[in-house]
C-alpha cells in the first residue's frame, strides 16, 4: 500500500470546479511535483492534503490513515509556503521550535532539536536573528527547518521557491532535494517552472484545468509527454497536425511532406485520421551523411542565440518548426533565407493522445 | 529651485491659530484665580477636592474595563474575518461606525428602554456603561486592528500556524497578539482619551465619572473647570504621544519585517 493515497478527490468551489477526479499514490520518501499553470489546482490538491480545503469528494488516506476530514494542526505534516510565512514576532529559533513548544516538549529537547535544524540547513549562527534580518533564501530555509523539526511523516512545498532570484533558486532547490533525500522524508512540491519539477522530482505529475494530465517521471514527461498540453508545457516542443498516410509503415503526411514515426499509436490509426504529432527541437540536425530517415527539405527563418544552445526556425511544409542545436564554436550557421535539409529519427515523432 | 509659495504657510497659520487660542486662553484664564497674578491656585483646588480623585479613577477603571473588553471583542473579530470571511469586511466595519451615525444619546435611551424591564434588567449594573463605551470604542479599536492585520499575511501565518500543530488559542495568542501590538496598543489609547473625556453615558446611567464631574462643576466654579480641562487636554495628548512613541519604535522593524 502505498504512503499516501489520493483517491477520486475532487474540490468544487461553488460551481467553479477546480481539482476533478484526482488520483494519486506517493511512496514512502518519495518526492512528487505538481506541475502546471496557475488555476490548474495544484495548489488547491497540496492544500487538500495539508488538510486547509475539505475534498467534495473522494478521500485522502496517510499511512493508511483516512485524514480526509482531519484538521490541519493533527495531520503530521509540514508546510513550506511561497511567502514563506515566519512568524515576524519570534527569532530564528523561536519560529523553528515553535511546533515543539505548542507541543509542550521540554526546553532541553527543543534547543536540541533547533540546533540540530539548523545545523541541517547551515545557518548555526543565526538562532537569535528575527525573520526581517534575513534574506529571502535564508528566510525559507528557516521556514523549511520550522516544518521539518517536528519530524511529521510528510512534507508539503507550495511553490518555495517562487518569491526566490535565479541563482538562489538553483541553489536552494538543489538543498531541498538534498535535505529530503538525506532524511527520507515523503514530500509533495507545488510549483509552476518545469525546470523546478524535473530537476529535483522522483515522480511529476503535470496538471491542467484541475485534471491530471500525465504523471511519470522527469524523463517519461519530458521525452514522452502523452497530451499536447505535456507536450507544450514542458520543454519547447514543435507540433503540428498530420494525416496518417501509412499506418503499417508509420507514415504521416503534411504539405507534401513525409514523416516516419515509430510510434505505436499511428499503427492503431486508420489512413486519413488527423493526428497531432510533436518533436523536440533539440532531435532536429542538419543532414550530415548517411540519414535516411525523415530527411526534409526546410527554408530558415531566423536564428536565436541563447548561450549553449542555438535555436533556429525553419519552415517545413507550411509549418514552423524549432531546431536546437549545441552552441560549438566549429558550427557552421545557415543564413536565413538557406535551404536546406534537416533530420530526425523515426523516435523523436511523437503522437499525442488529444 | 522651486519658488517659495507662502500660502500654505498662512493657511497652517491660521489653523494653528483657530486650534492654539481657545486652549492658550483657557489655560491663561486657569492661571488668574488669584487676582493680578498667574498661579496654579485653581489647580491646587481642583486636586484637593476629594471627588475629583473619585470621579477621575472611576472614570480610569470604565477606561480599562472597556479597553479589556473592547480588544477581547475587536481582534478576535476582526481576525475572524480577514481570515474566513474577507468578504464581510465591509459590512463589518458598517456596524462599527454607529457611533458616528448614532448619537450617544440616543444609543443611551435605547440601552435604558431595552434593559430597563424584565426579561434583562442591566439598570443600576456597570455592563451596561462598559457596554456602551465598547461601542463608542469600536471604529478606534476595529480600524487600528484591522490596518495591523493588513500588514501581516493573516491567511498564511495562520496556516504555518496550524501545520505545526497549534489550535485557536495559541494562534490568538502567540502569533496574532504579538503581531498586533502596535496596532492593538493604538487603538487602546484612542479608546483611553475618549473613555476619560465622555459625558453622555455616565450622566444619563448616572455612574461617577469625569465628564459628569467636569460638568458639575462646571456650573458651580469659574477657575477649577478651566484647569481640569487643560489636563482632560494634556492627558489626551500624553494617550497620543505615547501612541506615536510606540509606533515609531516598532514601526521600522515591521516595515522591513515585510520583505
Amino acid at each position: 500500500m502505498a504512503f499516501l493515497e489520493i483517491n477520486n478527490v475532487s474540490k468544487k468551489f461553488g460551481t467553479t470546479e477546480a481539482v476533478s477526479d484526482f488520483n494519486l499514490h506517493v511512496e514512502k520518501g518519495e518526492l512528487v511535483s505538481f506541475l502546471g499553470p496557475s488555476g490548474c489546482g495544484k495548489t488547491t490538491t497540496l492544500r487538500m492534503v495539508a488538510g486547509f480545503e475539505v475534498p467534495t469528494g473522494g478521500r485522502i488516506v496517510m499511512d493508511g490513515r483516512d485524514i480526509t476530514d482531519l484538521p490541519p494542526n493533527q495531520r503530521d505534516v509540514g508546510m513550506v509556503f511561497q511567502s514563506y510565512a515566519l512568524f515576524p514576532n519570534m527569532t530564528v529559533a523561536g519560529n523553528i521550535g515553535f511546533g515543539l513548544k505548542v507541543m509542550k516538549k521540554p526546553a532541553e529537547e527543543i534547543n536540541q532539536r533547533v540546533s540540530e535544524m539548523l545545523e541541517l540547513i547551515n545557518m548555526p549562527k543565526y538562532a537569535e536573528r528575527f525573520p526581517y534580518q534575513l534574506s529571502g533564501g535564508q528566510q525559507q530555509r528557516v521556514a523549511l527547518a520550522r516544518a521539518l523539526a517536528l519530524r511529521p511523516e510528510m512534507l508539503l512545498l507550495d511553490e518555495p521557491l517562487s518569491a526566490l532570484d535565479a541563482k538562489i533558486r538553483v541553489s536552494l532547490r538543489a538543498e531541498i532535494r538534498s535535505i529530503q533525500q538525506k532524511l527520507g522524508i515523503t514530500a509533495i512540491y507545488v510549483t509552476h517552472d518545469q525546470e523546478e519539477a524535473l530537476s529535483l522530482s522522483d515522480r511529476v505529475v503535470v496538471m491542467n484545468t484541475g485534471r491530471m494530465e500525465q504523471v511519470g517521471t522527469p524523463f517519461e514527461i519530458y521525452n514522452f509527454p502523452t497530451t499536447s498540453f505535456v507536450a507544450n508545457f514542458v520543454g519547447t516542443l514543435n507540433t503540428a497536425e498530420v494525416e496518417v498516410t501509412d499506418p503499417a509503415g508509420g507514415l504521416v503526411g503534411m504539405d507534401g511532406v513525409q514523416f516516419v514515426s515509430s510510434d505505436e499509436h499511428v499503427k492503431s490509426r486508420r489512413k486519413g485520421d488527423k493526428v497531432r504529432i510533436s518533436i523536440r527541437p533539440e532531435r532536429f540536425s542538419f543532414v550530415t551523411e548517411g540519414e535516411k530517415e525523415n530527411v526534409v527539405d526546410c527554408r530558415i527563418e531566423n536564428i536565436t542565440f541563447l548561450g549553449s544552445v542555438v535555436r533556429i526556425q525553419m519552415t517545413i511544409g507550411n509549418q514552423k518548426f524549432n531546431m536546437d542545436t549545441f552552441n560549438r564554436p566549429s558550427l557552421a550557421l545557415p543564413e536565413i533565407g538557406d535551404q536546406r535539409q534537416v533530420t530526425c529519427s523515426s523516435k523523436a515523432v511523437l503522437v499525442l493522445k488529444d | 529651485m522651486k519658488k517659495f509659495n507662502i500660502w500654505p504657510w498662512i493657511i497652517l497659520l491660521i489653523g494653528m491659530v483657530y486650534f492654539f487660542l481657545p486652549l492658550i486662553a483657557t489655560f491663561e484664564f486657569s492661571l488668574k484665580m488669584i487676582k493680578d497674578r498667574y498661579t496654579f491656585e485653581a489647580y491646587r483646588v481642583a486636586f484637593t477636592d476629594s471627588k475629583f480623585f473619585l470621579n477621575f479613577g472611576y472614570s480610569v477603571l470604565w477606561a480599562v474595563l472597556t479597553m479589556i473588553c473592547s480588544t477581547l471583542l475587536v481582534v478576535p473579530t476582526a481576525y475572524w474575518v480577514h481570515w474566513k470571511m474577507p468578504n464581510a469586511r465591509p459590512y463589518v466595519e458598517f456596524v462599527t461606525l454607529m457611533p458616528f451615525v448614532v448619537p450617544a444619546v440616543t444609543l443611551t435611551y435605547g440601552l435604558l428602554s431595552l434593559y430597563g424591564s424584565p426579561p434583562i434588567v442591566l439598570i443600576g449594573s456597570p455592563i451596561l456603561l462598559i457596554a456602551g463605551y465598547i461601542v463608542l470604542s469600536l471604529p478606534y479599536m476595529f480600524r487600528a486592528v484591522d490596518t495591523g492585520l493588513r500588514a501581516i499575511d493573516v491567511r498564511t501565518l495562520t496556516e504555518a500556524a496550524l501545520s505545526l500543530g497549534a489550535g485557536w488559542g495559541t494562534i490568538l495568542t502567540q502569533v496574532i497578539f504579538p503581531n498586533l501590538r502596535v496596532a492593538i496598543l493604538s487603538g487602546i489609547f484612542l479608546t483611553f482619551a475618549i473613555v476619560m473625556g465622555e459625558f453622555t453615558f455616565a450622566s444619563l446611567l448616572s455612574w461617577p465619572a469625569f465628564g459628569p464631574y467636569l460638568e458639575e462643576i462646571g456650573s458651580m466654579r469659574a477657575y477649577t473647570p478651566q484647569a481640569l480641562s487643560v489636563v482632560s487636554f494634556m492627558l489626551t495628548w500624553i494617550s497620543i504621544g505615547l501612541l506615536q512613541l510606540i509606533g515609531r519604535g516598532r514601526g521600522q522593524e515591521q516595515v522591513a519585517g515585510a520583505h
